[in-house]
């Protein structure tokens, strides 16, 4: 009795080894020249209109305006990046604790789901944005106040996207689990949770952004240091060329803080072998 | 006392539009090493009845014996097979099978070896290694059976094992299912809606209808066994079909009329 004859897949598995390749052969030009060719054709047309329309710097410097500035600055920009990365960082890990526990406690008991879900749901829906200033009230205007923002308008993706991950296993694994008299904690760790994996971390994508988001308008309020500082400080300046060249940082901070993210997904997924 | 003894079982389900009255006074026996079929068309209460067979549901009256013992939870000399394989997607077809055992907090060096035959027997011998996505429907709910038996389990209860699957891959896993019977000697309740695949693997077929969701009759399949393909095309065995559908439809008209 030979699987292949049996199914008629013989062909399948050499195929899905194929597919596995294809990628990384075919797309590595499309994947990394092309965007980095849009990228390059967007600032020269910017650079050329700039030039040719002779548009005050105040109002719009050309990227080699904002690229000159930026070198100036630098040491000034990273000093400034600093706190601005680690709260975002701080903010982001606390938010993840508190979002997958709280989902955690929301799949495992009905009555805390029905007291809790719904409000979770509305403040998931609210601008949260707008509640900025009450932190400022309410916490001041050091670190804390902007940690505990960062935390709470990163927090619901995570909530929202583990929930729906831990509910995601199929009733019928659920089933398989009871009949072999699993316990609470084995289908938790071993089913339901990989389950969720992939959810968790989709959450937590979101919530990275939201966390710098929530850093930064926070720093807007209240800072006297980090990016969303010298963002403020250079508008009062009208020096638009560091405002954009704090928001290359800023870009580049968020780029690094989500490939730690994605690269922690990729890690945790071949550990669990997702396919 | 038969092994199993399934006693006057009702289930009523309470639902939001009033309640379902999923299975309505069931009896029958199965006797130890018998693979018997429940035959039906969905939603007449097979899965409902598998479920509670299984300790996963509750009866709402009467009783269910296996060996000796009434039915109240889950008991650990059961395997379970589903339509869908359901199989862990981060684990290698050998984990998968293993996955009883690692539940069960059994040894796993000892069953390693036994995971490892069971896979050669159903023909993935060489896929252990693999992962689910990886292999065809058919492969799947092979790794399923083998999952199913890891534990040495007295009964297997079926629900629907090969319905997903296509025909040919379905025939091809209706003889190899009679093959690991050939070999392990199992207690079986395998749930269908198909009439030759009850014929084929069954030494008896009892025939489930809808309102009430009860069982109609109970025919004995008297082909000798090791059966194979061939069985297929005896008119004994097209007259046995015959008879079946003839009770199915019945229970139809039933259902109509009523
Ligand atoms: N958990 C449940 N709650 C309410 N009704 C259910 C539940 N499970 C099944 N039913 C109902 O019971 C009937 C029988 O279902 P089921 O046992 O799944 O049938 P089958 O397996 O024969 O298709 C159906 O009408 C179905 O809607
Ligand atoms: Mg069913």
């Amino acid at each position: 009795m030979s699987a292949d004859t049996m199914d008629g897949a013989g062909g399948r598995v050499p195929r899905m080894a194929m597919e596995r390749w294809r990628p990384m052969l075919l797309l590595f030009p499309e994947r990394i020249i092309l965007p980095v060719l849009t990228a390059a054709g967007l600032l020269l047309v910017w650079e050329i209109v700039v030039r040719h329309y002779e548009i005050p710097p105040a109002l719009l410097p050309a990227p080699s305006q904002v690229g000159q500035r930026l070198w100036e600055v630098l040491p000034l920009l990273l000093e400034h990046a600093v706190p601005t990365t680690l709260e975002s960082a701080l903010g982001f890990v606390l938010a993840s604790l508190l979002g997958v526990g709280l989902a955690i406690l929301l799949t495992y008991s009905r009555l805390f789901s029905a007291a809790v879900y719904p409000t979770v749901v509305v403040f998931q829906l609210i601008p949260k944005i707008a509640l900025a200033p009450l932190f400022v009230v309410w916490l001041g205007i050091e670190m804390q106040s902007r940690l505990a923002f960062a935390v709470f308008i990163s927090f619901f993706p995570i909530v929202i996207a583990t929930e729906a991950g831990l509910r995601n296993t199929p009733p019928d694994m659920l089933r398989l689990c009871k009949a072999l008299t699993a316990t609470g904690w084995q289908i938790f760790t071993s089913v339901r949770l990989p389950y969720a994996v992939p959810y968790i971390f989709s959450g937590m994508k979101i919530a990275v952004t939201f966390a710098i988001i929530g850093v930064i308008v926070g720093e807007f309020i209240s800072a006297q240091k980090g990016l969303g500082y010298i963002i403020i400080f250079a508008s009062s300046q009208a020096d638009t060329a560091l405002i954009l060249a704090a928001i290359f940082v800023l870009c580049v901070v968020g780029l690094a803080l989500f490939g730690a993210v994605a690269a922690a997904e990729r890690l945790v997924v071949r550990r669990y072998g997702f396919a | 006392m038969s092994y199993i003894s399934v006693d006057r079982v009702f289930k009523i389900y309470g639902g939001r539009q009033g309640p379902v009255e999923a299975v309505s006074n069931v009896s029958f026996a199965v006797e130890a090493g018998e693979f018997v079929s429940i035959l039906g068309p969905s939603g007449c209460g097979k899965s409902t009845l598998l479920m509670m067979l299984a300790g996963l549901e509750a009866t709402t009256a009467g009783a269910i014996t296996i060996d000796g013992r009434t039915v109240t939870s889950p008991r650990r000399d059961v395997g379970l097979i589903f339509q869908d394989a359901t199989l862990l997607p981060w684990l290698s077809v050998l984990d998968n099978v293993l996955f009883p055992i690692r539940i069960m907090k059994g040894d796993l060096a000892t069953h390693r070896q036994k995971a490892r035959e069971l896979l050669d027997m159903v023909g993935l011998g060489d896929f252990h290694a693999h992962k689910p996505a990886q292999l065809s429907g058919g492969m799947r709910q092979r790794v399923a059976i083998c999952r199913a038996l890891i534990h040495d389990p007295h009964l297997l209860l079926m629900d629907e094992p090969f319905s997903a699957l296509d025909a040919i891959t379905r025939d091809d896993m209706n003889m190899a299912l009679l093959e690991i019977w050939q070999r392990y000697h199992k207690t079986g309740v395998f749930i269908t809606h198909s009439i030759r695949e009850a014929v084929v693997l069954s030494d008896r077929v009892l025939v489930m209808t809808r309102r009430p969701s009860t069982v109609v009759c109970d025919i004995r399949i008297p082909f000798a066994r090791p059966r194979g393909r061939d069985l297929g095309e005896t008119l004994e065995f097209n007259a046995i079909c015959r008879t079946l559908r003839e009770h199915i439809e019945a229970g139809h008209r039933r259902d109509r009329a009523a």
